[in-house]
């Protein structure tokens, strides 16, 4: 028991940093969502709810919602969907042994690359004029399709969210993978003498063998889709006209763009209140997982 | 091995604090938003600091766009600049209402400092009847040709009125060459033209109430026209207009594949250094052509001055103010003037001993010779009613709404600011 | 069991073409940017596909000397302080958690790890104010101590779980032998915790590589930039001369790309060890 006293001062720093650099903050940021506050200035004026009142009238807020939404609609069906589908090609026979690994190293790639640098990349690639799409356009004969893809508010968030693809399937694919190769081969043999097809196989066995990783990552992609801004910031900075904000971006621009810190505390707290409730599942979700 | 770790860690944080351990001189921090011309002041700041054995200037430079929004968050700390850049209008003046701009007039009237300074290049300091700042660069805003362009498309002079310019624009299309370019990914850009179409549609004293935030109303029908007359310009721009910057879209113009560009004429040099040999020696410059049924007096020039401030918080405002007064001062414009291409608000600044081309002489005369200045739109803007103008423009542009609708959306902007001020 | 081979040869021609025009979609952008990188601003106009004949590697130099030096170096100062500080007081904290007995114990987890749920982003404008009044808004501080204390809730979640299923004979037989928790904790039970520490390490150094809100409001001095914020900085700065900022693209990515193919089997395992718990 004396031990205990030793152990509390083990845990106080790690607490101390997290009261005062994590939850102090959030709940500083309920406060500061009340009043019509700038940064440059020191006179505060308490509005009440006023500000959430102004955020639930504002057509922009509700752009930057459906398209966070749409993100993590798109990053489930690619990053999830497609990164199962392809991490199910490359566990399969159809692939070599030295293959796997020099696919898995490759589609990993991209998620190592910092994601600014990712971003002006893509800026280049969607140039309207030098840029790397619209050059394949003109070699394909498309040249109609052409457009400033990040200018065009019919294309702009769908070419922020195709960089995403490109970026993170790889990533969760690798995720996919691990945890398929730690499914039992015998239950693949054991189908296989009862004549099942690839297809069968993957979808009684493999399937059902990563359910608990398939919900992570379901999860991990839903949160990130929430957590948005840089993506959008270096790319499109949230235009043209608005069309490409997410919450992040919309929080950031009223804060320091607007000088209404008050309003851009609120939006801060719809932001948790988002991610704290798929936080929440995420947790429960996986609880229930690990003890059946 | 932990313990190491500790200690090695500690021994960081120590160092890390020891690199702003407090110095014996005065420092004073100084901000400006040119990181491509680093040498130059830092060379001014050298030659500062010799003069003034007991000043140490930290420098610090944020480019154009995130400086935009840091000069905000930085006003809000301790760590405000002693001395930083700003535009002259609503950018500044919300400064200067929350105390966070110097009043300097006490200092320029001592030793005859204000004298010295060209009356249209300080005068856009002057906020409520005191001197707010000083002009480092003098700017104003013309359109830039193709001499040889012109020539083929058969335009014999540089157009003089609106539907001149309209004309000459027809004929270069016919002879397939991009009449305007036009890079408008930071819509600073339309800002230039708006700007220069409103002064020149409605009266000064409509355009000065509608300017200010705890007045504007912007209900003048001329408004209206002015983006009228801009979306007669809009099929005379290259392709993707919002997609490219400015400087994208300049390169453009430099390489002889535009016919003409809307530039500051604090762009000179760098024509004189980018353009192809054909541009180079085949360029001139118009001002903005007239718009005869306009209520504006046509001879004004789009283009203010930018310049310098000290903090309204500084701890050293003697020493600040001397810094401000060197950086705006006369060697420091002669090293402007060599090494930059730019001229800035002294008198007669320029001699003949100075390396300067005849081309920034040309450009910065039409400056100098102006009637009236007019200044950038956006900084004379609230925050708010640029925001909503702004949007809207990029939407003109690509031609999703009309002039009608974006002067809705700019009225209900600025029957919102205008609550804040009652 | 002739259908069999041909139906597999078929299935394996077709999912090796799609396999191997993916590994193309992934690498040829970063060829295209590789090759144009190596272009004067005009030529890259002209034509953005064909292989420059004169590679520029000044440009790369220039990309170099203008900030990415800069910018490398405090991306690994701040990722190193910020590991090492995330490790040592997140590994005694949740070896103190997992040894301790007390009525505290659980609600000083849930309260660690409540963290986990919370978002960054939420906290930003707070934290602006009170690194202001701290008076370490604009110093390397402003980012490492924020950074360390989003990523603590994660490590002391990770290495609780692993502090807990560690196997106690080998602790008691060390305090029998006069050893104190301090000496037990260090000499034994880290080293045996390597994996899950390199786990920890890897997914911290992902995060600071490409952590940007925090370190573009907190800092204003470009001098303490890391790479995030300091390539979005170069955009402006390199206005007019992209093809350096395309070389300062590749210089910002391949260091890492270089180091995960010769260490790609333990990242791997590090960040599946990390991501499987959230």
């Amino acid at each position: 028991m004396r031990k205990n006293k030793i152990y509390f001062i083990y845990i106080i720093p790690a607490l101390v940093f997290i009261i005062v650099f994590v939850y102090v903050p959030i709940v500083q940021n309920f406060y500061f969502s009340m009043f019509k506050m700038n940064s440059y200035t020191d006179e505060w004026t308490f509005v009440g709810l006023n500000h959430y009142l102004n955020i639930v009238k504002d057509p922009i807020f509700y752009t930057a919602l459906k398209n966070n939404t749409l993100y993590a609609v798109f990053s489930i069906i690619f990053q999830v969907g497609f990164g199962l589908f392809l991490a199910i090609l490359i566990d399969s026979k159809f692939v070599g042994k030295r293959l796997k690994v020099v696919f898995r190293n490759i589609y990993f790639l991209p998620s190592l690359i910092s994601i600014t640098a990712v971003a002006l990349m893509f800026y280049f690639i969607y140039n309207p004029n030098i840029g790397m799409l619209n050059g394949f356009l003109d070699l394909l004969g498309l040249s109609e399709w052409k457009t400033a893809w990040l200018a065009n508010p019919n294309t702009a968030i769908y070419s922020v969210i195709a960089m995403s693809q490109w970026q993170y399937t790889g990533y969760i694919m690798v995720l996919l993978l691990v945890a398929i190769q730690k499914i039992p081969r015998d239950l693949y043999e054991a189908a296989e003498i009862d004549g099942a097809t690839e297809f069968q196989k993957a979808f009684y066995i493999t399937i059902p063998g990563i359910k608990g990783m398939l919900v992570a990552t379901s999860i991990i992609t839903v949160i990130g889709s929430f957590k948005l801004f840089t993506e959008i910031y270096v790319t499109t900075g949230g235009g043209p006209y608005n069309t490409t904000q997410v919450l992040g971006t919309y929080m950031y621009r009223s804060a320091f763009l607007f000088d209404e810190m008050g309003y851009g505390s609120a939006v801060a707290v719809i932001i948790f209140i988002i991610t704290f409730v798929t936080s929440l599942i995420q947790i429960k979700l996986s609880k229930k997982r690990n003890k059946g | 091995m932990t313990k190491r770790l500790l200690v090695l860690l500690v021994l960081c944080l120590v160092a890390v604090s020891f690199v702003y351990a407090a110095d014996e001189k005065v420092e004073i921090k100084f901000l400006h938003r040119w990181t491509q011309y680093m040498d130059y002041f830092e060379e001014v700041v050298k030659e500062f600091e010799e003069a003034n054995p007991n000043i140490d200037v930290q420098m610090q430079a944020i480019s154009n766009d995130p400086f935009k929004e840091k000069i905000k968050i930085v006003l809000g700390t301790d760590e405000a600049p002693d001395v930083f850049f700003t535009w002259p209008g609503e950018f500044t003046n919300r400064f200067i209402r929350a105390g966070k701009v110097l009043d300097i007039t006490p200092y320029l009237e001592e030793d005859g400092w204000l004298e010295t300074y060209i009356p249209s290049q300080i005068e856009p300091f002057i906020y409520e009847g005191a001197y707010y700042g000083a002009p480092f660069r003098l700017d104003g805003k013309a359109f830039y040709y193709n001499k040889v362009l012109f020539e083929e498309a058969g335009i014999e002079k540089a157009p003089e009125t609106f539907d001149e310019f309209i004309e000459a624009c027809q004929k270069l299309e016919a002879i397939g060459v991009t009449p305007i370019a036009f890079g408008n990914i930071r819509p600073w850009a339309v800002s230039h033209f708006i700007g220069t179409l409103n002064q020149k549609m409605v009266t000064d004293e409509t355009r000065f109430t509608d300017l200010d935030p705890a007045k504007g109303t912007w209900t003048d029908p001329g408004y209206v026209t002015a983006l009228e007359k801009y979306v007669e310009m809009i099929p005379y721009f290259n392709d993707f207009s919002n997609a490219l910057s400015h400087d994208e879209a300049r390169a453009t113009f430099f390489n002889g594949d535009a016919a003409m560009m809307y530039l500051e004429i604090v762009e000179t040099p760098d024509l004189e250094e980018f353009a192809s040999d054909e541009v180079k020696e085949n360029w001139g410059a118009f001002v903005f052509p007239a718009i005869p049924e306009g209520k504006g007096d046509q001879d004004y020039l789009t283009g203010y001055p930018e310049g310098f401030v000290v903090s309204g918080t500084t701890n050293h405002p003697e020493e600040a103010v001397e810094f401000l007064k060197f950086l705006t001062g006369k060697e420091a414009g002669k090293l402007e003037v060599n090494m930059l291409g730019w001229i800035n608000g002294i008198k007669n600044v320029v001699g003949p001993e100075d390396n300067v081309s005849q081309g920034v002489l040309d450009t910065v005369a039409l400056v100098l010779n102006a009637e009236e200045m007019v200044n950038w739109l956006d900084s004379s803007l609230h925050a708010k009613v640029w925001d909503a103008y702004s949007t809207q423009l990029q939407m003109l542009t690509d031609g999703f709404t009309t002039p009608e609708k974006v002067m809705e959306a700019v009225r209900k902007a600025a029957d919102e600011v205008r609550k804040e001020f009652e | 069991m002739q259908k069999k081979s041909m139906k597999f040869y078929i299935n394996k021609t077709w999912i090796n073409v799609l396999l191997w025009i993916l590994v193309a979609i992934v690498i040829y952008p970063l060829f295209w940017i590789f090759i144009n990188s190596l272009k004067t601003n005009t030529d890259l106009f002209v034509n953005t596909f064909n292989i420059p004949t004169d590679p520029l590697f000044s440009n790369y130099v220039d990309a170099w000397n203008m900030g990415l030096s800069g910018y490398f170096l405090n991306s690994i100062i701040v990722g190193v302080i910020s590991i090492l500080a995330t490790i040592t007081i997140g590994a005694f904290c949740a070896y103190g958690l997992s040894r301790l007995q007390s009525k505290w114990k659980m609600m000083i987890y849930y309260l660690i790890i409540g963290g986990l749920l919370l978002s960054p982003q939420s906290a930003l404008i707070s934290l602006y104010r009170i690194l202001e009044s701290l008076n370490i808004y604009n110093t390397y501080l402003a980012m490492i101590l924020p950074y360390i204390a989003f990523r603590l809730p994660f490590a002391i979640f990770l290495m609780h779980t692993y502090f807990m299923d560690f196997p106690k004979e080998l602790e008691d037989s060390a305090l029998i032998d006069g050893c104190n928790t301090f000496t037990t904790f260090t000499k034994i039970v880290l080293p045996i915790s390597k994996p899950i520490l390199s786990a920890i390490s890897i997914m911290t150094a992902i995060f600071v590589w490409n952590e940007f809100l925090f370190a573009m409001v907190f800092l204003e001095d470009s001098g303490l930039y890391t790479i995030p914020i300091g390539l979005y900085n170069f955009k402006d700065a390199l206005a007019t001369n992209w093809t350096a900022l395309l070389a300062g693209i590749i210089i910002a990515t391949i260091p890492i790309i270089v180091l995960f193919l010769f260490m790609s089997k333990s990242f791997i395992r590090g960040l599946t060890e990390g991501s499987v718990k959230g």
